[in-house]
This record gives structure tokens, sequence and C-alpha cells, in this order.
């Protein structure tokens, strides 16, 4: 029956007339901080649905830098929702700083890049596409040079330019979640997108697969060598946090999307071998890493 | 009496060996060769076996530098990995942070009463505009990157791509 609904999906998508799939042309969502009449709910229902199939058939070919944006900025609107930004403009701005020097040498200069510390003793970072990048306060804490947080966000910045969580979108969207209506509105939120990324920021929760997340690693390692960081600072952390214990409730959404540390040092270990040998004078910045108060 | 006086003697190496890092327990997750000095080049002291637990006294680059019953010697970073319980398993305790190789006791955090973040506060997280307008007026341009790079020396450097690993049924050890 789901897949039949999945179908005539498709057949709508398939007999609609030629659109162009810039989801500016695509949305016109009412004004959403008004509130709506009982009696336009329902065509805005409709208009939402439609916005949606339209915005996941562009999932289905190349998605627009526009339409990634976009859909990076509802993920990261309700990330922040279950995580609010630590209240530390310093802290903030020492790792956009080095976030997007690190993120200068992806060679991704179509997107904006914005990095933030998130209030939580939860143990994780995230990566949404578009360029969004966040690690919570807990793994900060367990940072102990500029260098570590250099490889903790070259692995999602290497996240955004692998397009991993667009490719997780494709995968798995329309079958779960097309044209759903979902919830309340609010200001500034996008509810085409919303419909597509399922409740809240739960994407974020669904794990990539492993091969995903260890060439993550690798791409993240190379970012910060190339910026010029001690290329071990990313293996410095895993290592570290593979002394955590295994019930650790901090850490349990992180190993629940993630591969072990320890299987993650090995397949790293596997893939460096003696390549970096010869990468010295990289700096690791131990004296002025800021560090959270 | 005795017990005072190692107690006092541990006190006197470790005041006159200058910083050291309090040595952590750690086991390796291949086979590795020890070496004279965190090099590849480096001289041979002995052999450790994938498994074998080590305390781990150093790092210099990708290299740490262990104990390994009576010897000492240095493997690739990526050998080992960090925590007491070996190879099959997590380590134990309700205490995080003191079996790692780093030094600030800031980073030791009783897990208990911390619940962690579940699946369901994502699902159930709402758009926060607020936030996000706060996140956007903190990013930084590519001028602002660049300008804080060369002030603090930070040169941008030629670094392939490493490349995609054959499969291999190369479990490795322990499941944390």
């Amino acid at each position: 029956m789901k897949r039949l609904a999945f179908i005539f999906a498709l057949a709508t998508l398939v007999s609609a007339p030629a659109y162009a799939f810039k989801l500016k042309d695509l949305l016109n969502v009412p004004d959403q901080n008004k509130t709506q009449q009982p009696a336009a709910a329902s065509g805005t229902q409709q208009k939402q649905r439609f916005d949606t199939q339209a915005l996941a058939k562009t999932l289905f070919g190349k998605t627009s830098t526009e339409d990634e944006i976009r859909i990076g900025r509802q993920i990261a609107g309700n990330l922040l929702g279950a995580m609010p930004l630590v209240r530390d403009d310093d802290l903030q701005r020492y790792v956009n700083v080095v976030g997007r020097w690190v993120a200068e040498q992806s060679g991704r200069n179509d997107i904006r890049w914005y990095f933030g510390v998130l209030d939580s003793e939860d143990i994780n970072a995230f990566a949404a596409p578009g360029g969004y990048v966040f690690l919570t306060k807990g793994l900060y804490r367990r940072l102990s040079n500029e260098a570590e947080l250099a490889g903790v966000l070259g692995h999602e910045i290497a996240h955004i330019t692998h397009k991993d969580h667009l490719k997780l979108l494709k995968q798995t969207t329309l079958i779960s979640t097309l044209g759903q209506a979902v919830g309340e509105n609010f200001k500034g939120s996008d509810q085409a997108v919303q419909n597509l990324i399922g409740n809240g920021a739960e994407i974020m929760a669904r794990g990539l697969d492993k091969d995903t997340e260890l060439a993550a690693d690798r791409t993240g390692v190379v970012f910060a060598a190339r910026a010029g960081y001690d290329p071990w600072g990313l293996p410095t952390v895993l290592q570290d946090l593979t002394a955590l214990p295994a019930g650790d409730q901090r850490t349990s959404l992180l190993y629940k999307t993630h591969p072990a540390p320890a299987d993650r040092l090995a397949a790293l270990g596997d893939a460096i071998g003696p390549r970096f040998d010869s990468l010295t004078g990289g700096k690791d910045f131990k004296d002025r890493f800021y560090r959270i108060r | 009496m005795k017990q005072r006086f190692v107690g006092l003697s541990i006190l006197l190496t470790a005041a006159l060996s200058g910083p050291v890092l309090a040595a952590s327990p750690g086991s390796l997750i291949r086979n590795e060769t020890l070496k004279s000095q965190p090099s590849a080049t480096a001289m041979s002291v002995g052999s450790v076996a994938r498994g074998a637990a080590v305390e781990i006294i150093g790092r210099q680059g990708g290299w740490v530098q262990v104990q390994s019953g009576r010897t000492r010697g240095w493997v690739r970073l990526l050998s080992v990995r960090a925590g007491s319980g070996g190879a099959a398993g997590a380590g134990i305790g309700d205490v995080v942070g003191i079996a790692t190789n780093k030094a600030d006791p800031s980073r030791v955090v009783a897990v208990a009463g911390v619940r962690g973040l579940s699946e369901e506060d994502l699902k159930k997280a709402a758009f926060n505009p607020a936030e996000l307008a706060k996140l956007e007026t903190l990013g930084v341009t590519e001028a602002q990157a660049k300008a804080f790079a060369a002030k603090s020396g930070l040169k941008a450097a030629t670094v392939a791509e490493l490349p995609t690993p054959q499969k291999q049924n190369n479990q490795p050890g322990g499941t944390n």
C-alpha cells in the first residue's frame, strides 16, 4: 500500500508539466507569521505537499546549492531547537575562524560555512548540508588543542563536501516521509523542507553507513593537515574516546550513528600507514586553545 | 613507612623529570614493533602483540610512547586504543577522563546524572529561528579566515587525499 502511494507520487511527478526545480520558484508558501484562516489551511497543506514532492524530485537529480542550503538550514534550525548555542561569543567566533579556515581546504566556496558549539554535555558533532557544522560542549571540553578541534571539524566538513546527508535523503525520504504534513509552523521554518526531512532533526540521529563515516575520517584528517595543523588531532580525539566506558550515556547517540572509535582508529591506521611520516611542522596551538569557562 | 617512602620517591621523581603526563592504560589494536624513537626508521626494541595491555606514557606527532612489561618504546598512535580492559572491551568505572593520556583535571567528569541526547530529543526538536539567526551572525568570511591563518602562521599545505583502503577481513580488537 505504501508502495502504491509511492508509485502514485512518482506518477504525479512524472505527469506534471515541466517545472523549474529551483526552490525559490517553487516555493510560494504564504507568510507563516500570519495566522491562517481554517478555510485556507487545506489549500496551504496541499501546496506544501506539492512543494515537498517537487523538492524531493530535485533530490533525484543534482541538488542545486540553493536547495542544499535550504535543506541544511532547516535541519540546523531544528537541531538548535534541541540544543541551543553556548552563550560565549568568544568561543563561537574562535570555532568559526578555525572551522572556516579548515573548510577553505575543502575547495567548497559556493556556500557560507557556519560553526556552532551546542550547549549539551552529550559528546557528539553534527553536519547539515549547505555548510552547517556543530559540536557539543561535551565534546569540545575533551579537546586539548586547536589541531584536535580542526580534526573534528574536518570530519564534519567532509560530510558536507561529500554530500553524505543529501545522499541519505535521496535514499530514504520519498518512501518514509513524502507528503506527510508536519506539526505547527514556526517563524522562519520551511514546511516543504520539513516534510522532506521527517520530524525535527531526526535525520541527525539516522546513521550514515560505516564506510561513509570512515571516509569522512580520512578526508577530515587531510583537510586539517592541508590547513597547516598537526594531522594527528582527529586520531588523538578518537583515541581519547576509546577510553570512555561503553555505557556512558553521553556517547550513546554518537555510537549509535558512528562505528566504535577503536574501529575508526584501526581503519585510519590502515589508510594512513606511513603516509604522514614526512608531514612535519603541523601546528596544534595548545597554548592559545580556547577553554570553555 | 615503606609505602610512604615509595610515595615520596615517586613524588621526587615526578618533580625532577619535569612536566610528564601521567601514564594511562591502553592496549594494542594491531601487532606492532616497538621503536627506540618516534620514527619508522628508528631501531626496534621489541614487539607488542594485538590485544596486549600497555601503559601510555607520552605522545609525539603520530607516535605514542608505551611501556610494555619491562620494555619501553614508541608505536604508531593509530595502533593503540586507550582505556583499561584491553582489547576485549570497554573500560570500567563510573568516572571518565581519568584513563586518558591527557592531564587536564577539568576533563574528569562524573557520568552519573548526565543523560545523553536521545533520538527522541532530536525528533521532538522544534525549529529555533532565534538560535539560527545567532549562528548566522557568527559566521566569518573567507577573507577573515585567511587573515586569521596568516596571522597565526598557518600555511596551507599540499596533502593528497588518502586512498580508500582495500576491503580486509581485519577485525580490529575492541568494541567500545
